[in-house]
């Protein structure tokens, strides 16, 4: 079966600096995937060329089957991308946002209508529709930024630090979602340096200086590095692997 | 072809809810140009209307008395009557009383009928140039006539000089600065307000969003642009209202033409804000960079008020180079003169190749930005 997301070898440089070092990595469909990285990793960098907004330096890479040099329209119509920043419409009612990004996506009319109550009723935003965007709470909005990202049903949808600054209870909420999405066969890729937001992954990949410095489910991870935390796993591959990088 | 043209009705469409969902900015699209008609045409007038203006008259006489009810009788000046002579006849200056004052000899009505004439002295308030020297030439020429017919005497018959003023004939400034007003209202909703509402989405990281949908950057550009040209329709439409029901400016040529170089004027203008907003990193600077890179040199540097021919070479360049200069000959050219294409190919031809040359320019420099 062909892979969600592939690429082989895939380089960003900036200048003289690497930001991503030949990154091989396959996501399958319906997983849920998680990369993580301390900041300025190349976690960025990496999504922005899946995403097809930054041309690699070399390398390739296929997501949702599209070529990430050549066919970006096609991928950016088959993907959702969440921020970690609010990024709707403030002055907008909620049910303009979504209207708005279906529209953008091609929805329209009927269609548009129907998947908009599937969406509101799945995130609980139905009571919040009328209502403007800046008037409801933070947690809320991050839903709607769901809501939007999710809309035109996308096959992979990448999310950047979902969770960092929601309470336990809508963490718990919006990860049952994202489990409900990756079961009906939405591919779930998803950025952090929070360990406790990739618990949820089945694999997770972590990005040291623009390589993967190690790649497995969260508790072989913790087997193989002997570890009781994701989060002492993650600095104890960092400092391995600056070691290695240091000693060359 | 036909998706992309839905994105960019989908993206226009939200760029004009924001607008009528935002008051401020509803305000400067409709009130501002209203505003900005009154304040031209009714403050900022250099006509010469009810100036102050003394005579000082130490012996009152028929003569005196005749020439202070004429010139009261214009309405050029106001004449509180006539004034004894004084040790100081600059104090109503000084204290602002008087913009003008015509002083009398003590047997003026003598000294008119002998040979060589009476003396008088005006003395006129030059502090603002232009209405000083209009208002000398005022005074000068309805003394003069004033005199001549009291004195029931013809002007010598040496020349007979006729002026034929075209275009503008009885002189009103509104003739002129209706037109002008195209040029700075169409650049401040083209250049400034699409620049900030540009701004605005990199600042809020709306933009970010924008690009990871379907939306292409040129989608993205063009419904950002699509209500911000409809606006300025709109008000170029309003000033022409306007200035036709309450100054009574007519537009004498087409306006049909009119409307197709507004449009290219506006195009040029839209190239500047897209221009600014790519430079900019946030709202206030577009805010700024437009204002003292487009409106300052408009106002100041395209003939709107200030001829250009009387300007120094170095800022006649620059002149040259602002839009609204060539704007300005095209819209005063179609309004007061009623003329084509014939005439006006020529700044036509510039303006056009200036909106090509700000939107290649930003169109690349918005690509490197992404």
């Amino acid at each position: 079966m062909q892979a969600s997301i592939e690429t082989r070898d895939l380089t960003r440089r900036f200048g003289s600096f690497i930001a991503v070092d030949r990154l091989t990595l396959r996501v399958e469909r319906g997983e849920v995937f998680g990369f993580l990285g301390a900041n300025g990793a190349g976690k960025t960098t990496a999504i922005r060329m899946l995403c097809g907004l930054l041309q690699p330096s070399s390398g390739t890479g296929k997501v949702a089957g599209c070529d990430i040099q050549t066919e970006t329209d096609g991928i950016r119509s088959r993907i959702g991308y969440m921020p970690q920043k609010f990024a709707l419409y403030p002055d907008f009612s909620v049910e303009m946002n979504m209207r708005l990004y279906g529209g953008l996506y091609g929805l329209k009319g009927q269609a548009l209508r129907d998947r908009m109550d599937v969406i509101s009723r799945l995130l609980n935003l139905e009571p919040l529709l009328s209502q403007r965007t800046d008037s409801i709470p933070w947690g809320w909005q991050q839903r709607l930024n769901l809501a939007c990202a999710i809309l035109h049903k996308p096959e992979i949808l990448f999310l950047d630090e979902p969770t960092a600054s929601v309470d336990p209870v809508s963490r718990r909420h919006f990860w049952d979602i994202i489990a409900e999405l990756a079961a009906s066969g939405t591919t779930i890729f998803v950025t952090s340096h929070y360990m406790d937001e990739v618990e949820y992954c089945g694999r997770v990949a972590i990005l040291v200086q623009g390589r993967i410095a190690a790649l497995d489910t969260p508790v072989g991870l913790k087997t193989t590095y002997g570890h009781a935390s994701l989060g002492e796993v993650f600095l104890d591959v960092v400092e391995r692997a600056q070691t290695t990088s240091s000693t060359q | 072809m036909k998706a992309s043209l839905r994105r960019i009705l989908v993206a226009g469409h939200k760029e004009f809810l924001h607008i009528i969902r935002d008051p401020q900015t509803l305000a400067i699209v409709i009130l501002m140009p209203v505003i900005m008609m009154f304040l031209y045409g009714y403050a900022l007038n250099s006509d010469i209307h009810n100036a102050q203006l003394l005579v000082e008259a130490p012996v009152p006489s028929a003569a005196s008395r005749a020439l202070t009810s004429r010139l009261n009788a214009s309405t050029f000046f106001s004449v509180p009557g006539s004034i004894p002579a004084s040790a100081d006849p600059l104090q109503p200056f000084r204290s602002g009383q008087a913009r003008a004052l015509l002083r009398l000899p003590p047997d003026f009505e003598a000294s008119l009928r002998r040979p060589g004439g009476a003396a008088l002295q005006v003395i006129v308030d030059g502090s603002d140039p232009s209405v000083g020297s209009r208002m000398r030439g005022a005074v000068e020429g309805a003394v003069q006539k004033t005199l001549m017919d009291y004195l029931d005497i013809e002007p010598p018959h040496i020349l007979d000089q006729r002026a034929v003023v075209l275009y503008n004939p009885e002189q009103r400034s509104a003739m002129f600065f209706v037109p002008g007003l195209m040029a700075v209202i169409l650049l401040m909703i083209s250049a400034l307000l699409t620049s900030i509402a540009i701004t605005r989405e990199k600042e809020t990281g709306t933009m970010g969003q924008l690009l990871i949908t379907p939306l292409r950057p040129g989608e993205i550009i063009a419904g950002k642009l699509l209500p911000y040209v409809v606006l300025a329709s709109l008000d170029g439409l309003l000033i022409l209202i306007v200035g036709r029901l309450i100054f009574g400016v007519q537009v004498a040529g087409n306006l049909f033409f009119l409307a197709i170089c507004s449009l290219i004027y506006v195009f040029t203008a839209l190239s500047i804000g897209l221009l600014v907003s790519t430079i900019a990193k946030r709202q206030h600077h577009a805010m700024m960079m437009a204002l003292g890179a487009t409106m300052m040199p408009t106002v100041i540097l395209s003939g709107f008020i200030f001829p250009i021919s009387s300007m120094p070479l170095f800022l006649q360049v620059i002149a040259h180079i602002v839009p609204a200069t060539y704007y300005l000959q095209i819209v005063r050219g179609i309004i007061l003169k009623g003329v084509g294409l014939r005439e006006l190919w020529q700044p036509l031809l510039i303006l056009g190749f200036e909106g090509l040359l700000l939107f290649g320019l930003s169109i690349r420099k918005f690509r490197i930005k992404l």
